[in-house]
């Protein structure tokens, strides 16, 4: 018995149902199944889960995030990417030296796209593939609205790039890099999204302004 | 305590002429700090309070941080200018004391075990001070948590009772706090009637503080529609 429908709008300890499965976002407590955040409620058969409006970014493996340098150690480098955890990216992941030149490959201040390689049980990220970010500007976001910037398949994105020249990488952690000539319209349409997520036909409507501002 | 000077109770109204069970005009706005993770402005009879929640994020100093869950840490602070005589400002013994029991209440809802080694800020700035402002910044606390998207069981409302005249009445203004004989705010989780904060100052007998006790209730969950409403509005993060 579900107490809500597909698409609410639900608030913390509010009942979503009792005797149905729950995902995401959700607790029990004997058969009643309640929401744990601010969200929208999806029903798909006989589960329920909520998709937070705001949130902090837990990393996942898999993920690709966007971090700053915080310090630089002898065999590790500490990363701020916007979480609560401690987050290190170890030497080995750039190189089999044992005496690496670690601020020759990054230094404090440097911001560092990677995948997150598997998450520990206090939510401490592995993490590897660095690549460094030179020039450009990052911009932070809702790390829930990711998604939707991303689009189906990425297109969301790819239209972006495509229709204002320019480089863009989204860390699902909520910071977007982005190198090229017009940042600023870059900055604007992002924005848009962001605050436009839960509107249908989004997509038609960023293409539409794209294509106005030439 | 007792001043007799002052008649708190005329023709069966109070001061304010409201009833006995009634309480004063609550206004809550979620998402008002650009900066914050969380925020929300909440406005209860003349109490103007802001709260802000930040995080969860790394928690300085580092003995603090328990590889199990997450700390909460509460800052109650009264603005300067939000009484008549001007507050030296800074930390003081009430103050601290707001910040413990209302940090205390929070952690019974906030689901900490999600973020081990984290800290959740949650900061309470009193811009004008009219009584209840424990109540005031605990159920702005809970909306701007909620904002934030942090996990919770369920939301914090808050109310006062007290006692003026003899009669047993609910959110206390400001007169009544300071001349009535009675004060007792409490804090609860709405949707299962828990208790998380209950104070009291003041004598009450105990037939008394029953009655003060459901009246509390009774007013904290008319504060939870506030906030349900508040929280239901989507965008304007």
């Amino acid at each position: 018995m579900f107490s809500v429908k597909d698409r609410d709008v639900v608030i913390p300890g509010q009942l979503l149902g009792e005797k149905i499965r729950h995902d995401e976002n959700c607790f029990d407590e004997g058969d009643r199944v309640f929401s744990a955040v601010r969200g929208m409620a999806r029903i798909s058969d006989n589960t329920v889960s909520v998709i937070p409006i705001t949130g902090p970014y837990l990393p996942r493996r898999g993920d690709i995030v966007i971090g700053v340098v915080t310090d630089v150690g002898g065999s590790f480098w500490i990363l701020d990417i916007g979480t609560g955890a401690n987050c290190i990216l170890r030497a080995e992941t750039v190189s089999r030296d044992r005496n690496p030149d670690m601020k020759g490959y990054f230094d404090v201040g440097d911001a560092v796209s990677m995948k997150v390689d598997d998450v520990n049980e206090i939510n401490d990220p592995v993490l590897s593939g660095p690549r460094k970010l030179t020039g450009g500007s990052i911009i932070t976001v809702n790390p829930m609205r990711i998604p939707r910037i991303l689009g189906k398949k990425r297109s969301m994105i790819d239209m972006i790039k495509n229709k204002t020249n320019s480089r863009i990488s989204v860390g699902q952690n909520g910071r977007i890099w982005i190198g090229g000539e017009d940042t600023q319209k870059v900055v604007n349409v992002i924005k848009t999204i962001e605050r436009e997520a839960h509107t249908s036909g989004l997509t038609n409507r960023i293409s539409a302004a794209l294509d106005r501002s030439d | 305590m007792a001043n007799k000077d002052i008649e708190l109770i005329k023709d069966g109204k109070r001061l304010d002429g409201r009833r006995f069970d009634e309480l004063r005009n609550i206004k809550i706005k979620a998402g008002v700090l650009e900066r914050a993770d969380g925020s929300a402005y909440l406005e209860w009879g003349k109490n103007r309070v802001i709260a802000a929640v930040y995080g969860p994020r790394n928690l300085h100093p580092k003995f603090l941080q328990d590889p199990t869950k997450a700390y909460l840490r509460c800052t109650y602070n009264m603005a300067a200018f939000s009484v008549e005589d001007r507050k030296r400002p800074g930390p003081d013994r009430r103050s601290v004391e707001i910040s413990k029991v209302t940090a205390d209440a929070l952690r019974c809802v906030v689901m900490l075990e999600k973020y081990p080694n984290a800290v959740i800020d949650v900061f309470i700035e009193i811009l004008q001070a009219d009584a209840g402002t424990r109540c005031a910044g605990l159920a702005a606390a809970s909306v701007a948590l909620a904002h934030a998207g942090i996990p919770m069981k369920d939301l914090v409302s808050t109310c006062t009772a007290g006692k003026i005249g003899d009669e047993v009445v609910v959110d206390l203004g400001k007169e009544e706090d300071n001349y009535g004989e009675a004060d007792v705010p409490i804090a609860i989780l709405p949707t299962k009637k828990e208790v998380v904060l209950l104070q009291m100052d003041g004598k009450l007998t105990r037939e008394e503080f029953d009655k003060a006790y459901e009246l509390a209730v009774d007013g904290a969950t008319k504060v939870y529609e506030i906030q349900k409403a508040a929280l239901a509005m989507v965008g304007g993060n």
